[in-house]
């Protein structure tokens, strides 16, 4: 018994020592990523993959905005167009994030990934006005090199 | 340890639900013989105890009660014979025993759902005291049997006579009912005594090392022997203080009784031997169904349960690799070279993936036996019920389906059953007479494979459908058009509408809400159909068509534009070229074509799915004469590009919550090239160029 108390205390104290050395403030990873003119930000655990080289089947029957399915190294995955999906003028992208929503696999097809960036979650506010167009956006955050980084909740671009 | 883990619950659910249907079998075929086969005796009575040890050991205990009282009962009939119950308790008897198992199916789903067990089983284990009762009281049985009420006493004299004759004064312990764990309780007890006193024999034996004493010692109690009377109330203060000890008492063992000695030997077989089931219910042991029991060699083969996650992930494996190793052999790498060792291989690798996807897909099929059987009960409940003399005929039982199918098939055939014995059948026996008929009505539950589906027909010999009450009916619920003339067909497609149910009165059975049309529903959900076809005055048949296998099958690769659409062989008529001549306009712009004496309606998938490429030019595509249900037509697309068999991958979640399987995509597939193929339901396709352009 006093051996697992050593053991214990000693992990406690080794705990300790990490909290102590790391700043208290929590940080997320996002990955930063422009559509039109914007950027916007998607919690790096939901990333998957970031994919270049696909062929998008055509699916009928869908709204304009979901440009078809891919075959991702076996899986079918749907892509979507944030562009139409916000209701942008469209563009020839070629650039695909793969998200996890919820267990369902979605791509979204963006103008450009640009980086990954620590946020702290104190940082990222609220959005001011509820305003339609923004209703895909969960919270905005300025970053270190001034941006403004909007906070994209993949649920609802699923889902109205 | 009631809580326990979850494996063994899951064992413990699993287990107990065979049993019961197990049971439900042997009752059935009881009931309809009158009487119990010796066979089926004791597979009730190894039931009833098994549930019996195996609840206790969950802490189940209206379950436990409930079984051993039944067991109990059984355990008379089994010594006496079956007639030991008077013919006319007979029917009571069954009764009984159906309504304990759905007492049993009830607390077991109730255990399922993590609802509280039902606390009021006094109901039910009164009716079975008073059967035992009377089976007692029958004059035909003169020595008194162990009835529950009187259990304690006869136990004890049982114990006495097993007593060497060198120890003969015992004491008689029972602990806490449903403690479970009884034998290392008994332990624990008999350790606590050495310190009085280290000269003793127990019954039964061995209690540290063999759990199945345990259900001996919950039932008849735990019997420590001592040489003196002194050195047996030395230790009462150890046995006073035993944990969970709920009583005890002093016996002495006389001269043993002759009348009791035959009952000892009996009780004390009886027990051991189906108890060796009970620890490994509990225990979660690996292999679930290694058929210890005796009674139990039929029908049992070497079966182990899987999950079914586990199973689909083999088959995703598997689909994975047929589709890996046509993209292999077929690589455009390939091309022009000559390489006979590596066809050689390649066709011998074929050919193993071939039988590997043949295993992998058996492994997922069970017999329609399971669900049919369900519907004895159903039938014969209700003919009670509903005073109409019903025959269940089942054909075709051992016919093979995918476990889905047959989760999803349960509930529809039951429904339909339930009509055709509520509103099928005549009300009374004289209009069948009248009508020429047997007095004793029948439904016939059949189930056979075509090539591709399995078709289940649900038939019986009652009055039929009288067309104009439903066509009546739909007029009235505005489901049908007043002026309008409807042939047969389309009136009995009425009954399966939403919130159609041509019966006025709700009965107990049917009629409470869930129409046909949910029927219609569960069945489309595995990609079957259902037609019902009747003749008034001669009965009502509903046939579910399902195909076999959906997760791979024999397609036709078709594309339109840059698109590809696979279209399932089995479908497919013919495929045929025609000119602009050929073709027939009607007023509506719809187009048809003449094959063999019918017209058939030409749908462009181009059109149907808005796509921007594609041919325009009748002459230089396609048609796909292709029929599926009842509907038959022509699919025209740009060019057949050849048949393939195609692994089935369902559609994204996201992508049906657009609802594409109205339009008849119904999944997709990956080729050999890794380019994605939808894959195009007949029917649907139809039903949406149907509602695209009008009628045709």
């Amino acid at each position: 018994m006093p051996k697992t108390e050593e053991v214990l205390f000693a992990t406690e104290d080794q705990i300790d020592e990490y909290t102590d050395q790391s700043p208290e403030v929590q940080t997320e990873k996002y990955l930063i990523f422009s559509s039109d003119g914007l950027m916007y930000g998607i919690k790096a655990e939901q990333v998957k993959d970031i994919i270049t080289d696909y062929s998008i089947t055509y699916l009928p029957q869908v709204p304009s905005y979901v440009k078809g399915v891919i075959n991702l190294r076996g899986q079918i995955i749907p892509m979507v167009d944030i562009r139409l999906r916000l209701g942008k003028m469209p563009q020839d992208n070629f650039c695909g994030i793969v998200v996890d929503v919820d267990g369902n696999m979605v791509g979204i097809l963006v103008d450009m990934v640009e980086q990954m960036v620590d946020v702290p979650l104190a940082s990222i506010l609220p959005v001011p006005t509820s305003s339609t167009n923004q209703a895909m956006v969960s919270g905005m955050c300025t970053l270190p090199d001034g941006h403004t980084m909007l906070e994209l909740d993949c649920e609802l671009l699923l889902h109205d | 340890m009631g809580s326990g883990n979850d494996s063994i619950l899951d064992m413990y659910l699993y287990e107990t639900n065979t049993l019961l249907e197990q049971l439900d079998g042997i009752l059935l075929t009881a009931e309809e013989a009158d009487t119990f086969s010796e066979d089926s005796v004791n597979e009730i009575f190894r039931i009833m105890h098994t549930i019996k040890g195996s609840s206790a050991m969950m802490e189940f205990s209206s379950l436990m009660t409930v079984a051993h009282r039944i067991e109990d009962m059984f355990f008379i009939v089994r010594e006496k014979g079956m007639d030991v119950v008077p013919e006319q308790t007979r029917p009571e008897l069954f009764d009984m025993l159906f309504q304990a198992v759905d007492f049993f199916r009830g607390e077991i789903e109730k255990v399922e759902n993590e609802e509280p067990l039902s606390q009021s089983i006094d109901h039910i284990v009164s009716k079975i005291n008073s059967l035992i009762d009377k089976i007692q009281g029958n004059p035909g049985t003169p020595d008194s049997a162990p009835a529950p009420e009187a259990e304690q006493a006869p136990a004890a004299d049982e114990a006495a006579d097993a007593a060497n004759p060198d120890y003969l004064f015992g004491v008689h312990v029972f602990f806490d009912e449903g403690s479970g764990m009884e034998n290392l309780r008994a332990f624990m007890l008999l350790n606590g005594i050495k310190d009085y006193c280290g000269d003793f024999i127990s019954a039964p034996e061995n209690v540290e090392s063999d759990p199945t004493t345990s259900d001996i010692i919950a039932d008849q109690g735990f019997l420590i022997w001592f040489r003196t009377a002194e050195e047996r109330d030395s230790v009462i203060p150890a046995v006073q203080n035993g944990a969970s000890v709920r009583e005890y008492q002093p016996v002495d063992a006389a001269a043993p009784a002759p009348a009791a000695h035959e009952a000892a030997p009996a009780a004390s077989i009886a027990a051991p031997a189906p108890a060796q089931e009970a620890p490994k219910a509990g225990s979660a042991a690996p292999a679930p169904k290694p058929a210890s029991a005796p009674g139990q060699q039929h029908a049992k083969e070497s079966l182990i349960s899987v999950n079914l996650a586990k199973l689909d992930q083999l088959l995703a494996v598997v689909s994975e690799i047929v589709i890996t190793e046509s993209m292999v052999t077929s690589s455009p790498d390939l091309k022009g070279l000559r390489l006979d060792n590596f066809t050689k291989s390649a066709r011998d690798l074929r050919k193993l993936t071939d039988d590997l996807q043949d295993v992998s897909m058996s492994l997922r099929m069970v017999p329609v036996s399971g669900t049919f059987q369900k519907m004895n009960r159903i039938v014969r409940d209700m003919s009670k019920k509903l005073g109409k003399k019903a025959k269940l005929t089942l054909i075709g039982e051992d016919t093979e389906v995918d476990k889905t199918i047959v989760d999803a098939i349960g509930d529809p055939i039951m429904h339909i059953v339930r009509n055709s014995m509520d509103h099928g059948l005549e009300e009374n026996e004289a209009d069948r007479v009248a009508a020429g008929k047997d007095p004793v009505g029948e439904v016939i539950l059949s189930a056979r494979h075509t090539g591709s589906e399995v078709i289940i027909e649900i038939k019986d010999d009652g009055q039929g459908v009288d067309t104009q009450a439903v066509l009546n009916k739909a007029i009235r619920q505005g489901l049908a058009a007043p002026d309008h003339d409807y042939s047969q067909k389309e009136i009995l497609n009425f009954l399966m509408m939403p919130g159609f149910s041509t019966n006025t009165e709700v009965t107990e059975y049917s009629g409470r809400g869930v129409g046909m049309d949910v029927v219609k529903k569960n069945v489309a959900d595995v990609g079957g159909t259902v037609t019902i076809s009747s003749e008034w005055g001669k009965g009502m048949t509903t046939t579910l068509k399902i195909p076999l296998t959906m997760a791979i099958m024999d397609g036709m690769e078709v594309s339109v534009g840059e698109s590809m659409f696979t279209i399932p062989i089995n479908s497919i008529q013919s495929s045929l070229k025609v000119t602009a001549k050929d073709v027939i306009h009607d007023p509506a712009q719809g187009e048809m074509v003449k094959i063999r004496d019918n017209f058939y309606p030409i749908i462009r998938a181009k059109e149907l799915f808005c796509m921007e490429q594609g041919c325009d030019n009748i002459e230089e595509g396609i048609l796909m004469w292709v029929e599926a249900g009842e509907h038959s037509y022509c699919l025209f697309v740009d060019e057949l590009m050849g048949e393939q068999q195609i692994v089935v991958k369902p559609l994204p979640n996201y992508i049906n919550s657009f609802g594409v399987k109205n339009y008849g995509i119904s999944g997709c597939s990956i080729l050999g090239d890794g380019s994605i193929s939808i894959i195009l339901d007949v029917i649907n396709v139809y039903a949406a160029a149907h509602n695209a352009y009008g009628a045709f």
